[in-house]
């Protein structure tokens, strides 16, 4: 028995090198210190559940939410009866289509103001005051243009999303040397051919860039938007939930939203970025 | 005629020029919108119209104070959030261990916004200026502590073992490698810090302050006074553009080029 | 000049390290024993892998040690300090300071007030040919200078034995030259006493009053060269036509070149 466990652990340092095993086990240590606190705390009740729910609670929310969901096509059709997997799924939905919509307008905008200049000069500083407006500032202007609910945090998400993108792009398009759009040109390329292969190649590294950093503010604003001017998803959920104080609800909110920013973050746009900037990172810095 | 456009793109040129111009085509844009739809008070006042409520507003003392109150909000919490970010991350990164013991934890606690955790608070302090602080030193606390924890662990460990072989102590170690090594990393940090902290703040009122440009732009949209929501809008803006680029990027750069030195 | 008592002494000294891949037990040295006596230069030399660095680092105080004993002045090593010098094989000059702080660092840290060490520091500056450069930043220095800022930084905190980790290594030749002349009549000024771990042999053999070979993987002491050859006529105008010179080299090369052909052939 103990030689399986040891032939394990040093497949396991072979698969992972011994160096990440360490940090892996490392950094696990702080989380469970942090939910041993969060158990001990139900048992001695130095808070209060009212403040900080017992661990269990929060797990039988999840079943409590789910508890009228009537089957499958209930919850693929966000059956209000389902309240969970309506909340997550409306808000990763409003996720997914401001990023197919928004991101491509903003890279094309953005692509076109960096090639030139005259459109720049008036465009960029429509672009700053925009980034500036921090997304969430629009929430009560859109209230009252769209109404509380879908349009409205949309709207929220793709304006925050937009902006961000375009500026990135744009920036990314200016920092391309102008000899490669010579070079191109001089062999007989079009204005497109310029765009595909020098242009967007170029500013791929600042455009994978924005659009992490876009999808980072894009989430946050929505859940804000949710809270103020929605009437579904996440930030609704626990906005509604902490309004009954109904606080083990709050917490498993908080925690799905958590997980799910940093998964797409550390298994979707981070690992983008880094193999943009390796495969193009050249291109992008000429010093 | 000509001579007329070459006058016209000369003025062009000027960067200022250029902006007096944007400002100018913007605003008659706006202007031309707001007077065809119907029900302009309410959807989109015209600029007269946001100009006037904002004379109004300062008339009645209104607009100072609440702008006043934002600041002095994004100030105390920024300033508390980075004082205690900063020796927090430096601390954590004194020894190998602990920092890569706390380096997930830390990464978890600045993604998650804080506006996520704003009705956890909001349950523990209700609708007060506490739960509007908490929240601001939340955003801002996190981001700094872990660029700052970030910029120790990238100082070459070469540095370290200079500083420990002339008999340097953890204290010596910490001023005169780590702090100014990781300086381009609580640079950068700063700044994000700040703009996390700015739009918690905005947030924060909306959602449970009682004064402050958050406050008046959501209570204007409640009491259908949209000009009013506008103007908070601009004032939103132009606030954090002049902060940004005036002072904290200004900041950043100089900082990066004197102390980002450590790249090869 | 080798008066009785050594300035380091290292006896029974073993070591092994967990591979930082599969965490097995490397076997780094074995049972090494030394001595260096006050103001002499002793070169260590060896085929990649046998252990060299893992000593200095022990002698440093940056690695802890179970077996045997390394002491400084009759002081047994636990930990760094500033008796012992090191001179690193990258730049580990602070990039955020100037030379002169940079040379003036160790003094800074043992508070030595400002007038007096402003006094020492140019002291140094002049002795390893840095003068006019005090104000520049590490960035603006070639990687020559950079090694002689680090030299005269680790001077400056008068240690009682300078350690030296392949310091030239990463320098082009031509420079690699003139470093070697200069640290050679730096030796003569100070008078210090040192510990030279190298892979070159030249480097070795033109420096060195003893020269220590070892072994290939675990490191053993194999061999002791001695190269007596006063410092007065160390250049390498001269050192090429020198025959102890020329015969400590090759029996150096002949013994190193053994190590690594068993070192390949395992």
């Amino acid at each position: 028995m103990t030689t399986a466990v040891g032939n394990l652990s040093i497949a396991i340092q072979r698969r992972f090198g011994r160096q990440r095993l360490r940090k892996i086990i490392l950094g696990s240590i702080p989380f469970a210190v942090m939910i041993t606190i969060w158990h001990a705390n139900t048992v001695f009740e130095w808070l209060p559940p009212v403040f900080i729910p017992p661990i269990g609670d929060v797990w039988e929310a999840i079943f409590f939410l789910q508890e009228d969901c009537a089957g499958f096509v209930a919850l693929v059709m966000l059956d209000n009866s389902c309240l969970i997997t309506t909340h997550v799924f409306s808000s990763i939905g409003r996720v997914i289509l401001a990023a197919i919509v928004g991101l491509p307008l903003g890279i094309a905008f953005g692509i076109l103001c960096g090639m030139s200049r005259t459109l720049s000069k008036f465009l960029e500083p429509v672009g700053v005051f925009a980034n500036s407006i921090s997304g969430i500032a629009w929430i009560p202007l859109a209230i009252v243009w769209f109404g509380v609910g879908w349009v409205t945090t949309l709207f929220i998400m793709l304006n925050t999303i937009f902006w961000l993108m375009f500026f990135n792009s744009m920036l990314g398009v200016r920092s391309v040397a102008k000899v490669y759009e010579e070079s191109v040109l001089t062999m007989g390329g079009s204005r497109w051919d310029v765009i595909k292969q020098v242009y967007l190649p170029g500013a791929m590294p600042s455009i994978i860039t924005g659009m992490r950093m876009s999808m980072g503010f894009g989430w946050r604003a929505l859940i804000a938007a949710e809270m103020i001017g929605g009437d579904s998803g996440l930030g609704f959920m626990i906005f509604t939930s902490a309004a009954e104080f109904k606080i083990e609800e709050v917490f498993l909110g908080v925690i799905f939203i958590s997980i799910i920013f940093m998964a797409t973050d550390k298994y979707l746009l981070a690992p983008l970025e880094k193999w943009t900037v390796e495969r193009w990172g050249l291109v992008w810095r000429p010093t | 005629m000509d001579r007329l456009w070459w006058h016209f793109q000369q003025l062009l040129k000027i960067d200022a020029m250029n902006l007096v111009i944007l400002v100018i085509v913007v605003l008659i844009g706006w202007t031309i919108i707001s007077e065809t739809i119907p029900n302009p008070a309410r959807y989109l006042p015209s600029p007269l119209a946001v100009s006037l409520s904002s004379v109004d507003m300062l008339v009645k003392g209104l607009l100072p104070s609440y702008y006043s109150d934002t600041l002095v909000r994004l100030i105390i919490g920024s300033s508390i959030g980075l004082a205690a970010g900063i020796p927090f991350g430096l601390l954590l990164g004194l020894n190998k261990t602990v920092a890569d013991m706390f380096h997930p934890m830390m990464n978890f606690f600045q993604s998650v916004s804080g506006i996520a955790i704003f009705p956890i608070v909001v349950i523990w302090w209700g609708n007060s200026d506490t739960t509007v602080l908490a929240v601001i030193l939340y955003t801002s606390f996190f981001p700094i502590a872990f660029n700052v924890l970030s910029g120790v662990r990238e100082i070459p460990i070469r540095y370290v073992n200079a500083a420990r072989t002339m008999g340097a102590s953890k204290y010596q170690i910490m001023k005169d490698v780590l702090f100014p090594g990781a300086m381009p990393h609580i640079a950068t940090g700063s700044r994000l810090s700040i703009g996390f902290a700015w739009r918690a703040v905005i947030a924060g009122e909306m959602l449970a302050g009682r004064q402050g440009l958050g406050w008046m732009i959501f209570t204007g949209q409640d009491a259908d006074r949209t000009a009013e929501v506008i103007l908070g809008m601009v004032m939103i803006g132009l606030t954090w553009i002049i902060l940004d680029h005036y002072l904290l990027r200004p900041i950043e750069a100089d900082t990066i080029e004197r102390w980002g030195l450590v790249q090869r | 000049m080798n008066s009785m008592t050594p300035k380091l002494v290292v006896e029974g000294l073993t070591h092994y390290y967990p591979d930082e891949y599969t965490g097995e037990s490397v076997h780094a040295l074995e049972d090494i024993n030394l001595e260096l006596y006050e103001g002499e230069l002793v070169s260590v030399v060896g085929p990649s892998g046998c252990g060299k660095s893992t000593l200095l680092n022990i002698l440093a105080g940056l690695l802890p040690y179970k077996i045997g004993t390394a002491s400084v002045d009759g002081n047994v090593i636990h930990g760094p300090g500033p008796d012992r010098g090191v001179v690193f094989q990258e730049h580990a000059i602070l990039p955020w300071r100037t030379v002169a702080k940079n040379i003036g660092h160790g003094l800074e840290i043992r508070k030595v007030p400002q007038a007096e060490r402003e006094k020492r520091v140019q002291e140094f500056i002049d002795l390893v040919g840095l003068t006019g450069f005090e104000d520049k930043f590490p960035h603006e220095l070639s990687g020559g200078m950079k090694q002689r800022c680090q030299v005269a930084r680790t001077l400056c905190s008068d240690p009682v034995v300078m350690l030296m980790d392949e310091p030239f290594a990463a320098v082009d030749a031509q420079t690699r030259i003139t470093l070697q002349e200069e640290l050679n009549r730096i030796a003569m000024a100070t008078h210090k006493t040192i510990l030279f771990i190298t892979h070159s042999v030249e480097e070795a053999a033109f420096l060195a009053d003893r020269c220590l070979v070892f072994s290939a993987r675990p490191g053993r002491l194999k061999e002791i060269v001695e190269i007596g050859i006063p410092r007065e006529q160390r250049n390498w105008t001269n050192m090429n036509d020198n025959a102890i010179f020329i015969a400590a080299r090759d029996r150096i090369l002949a013994s190193v070149r053994e190590e690594v052909s068993i070192a390949v052939e395992e």
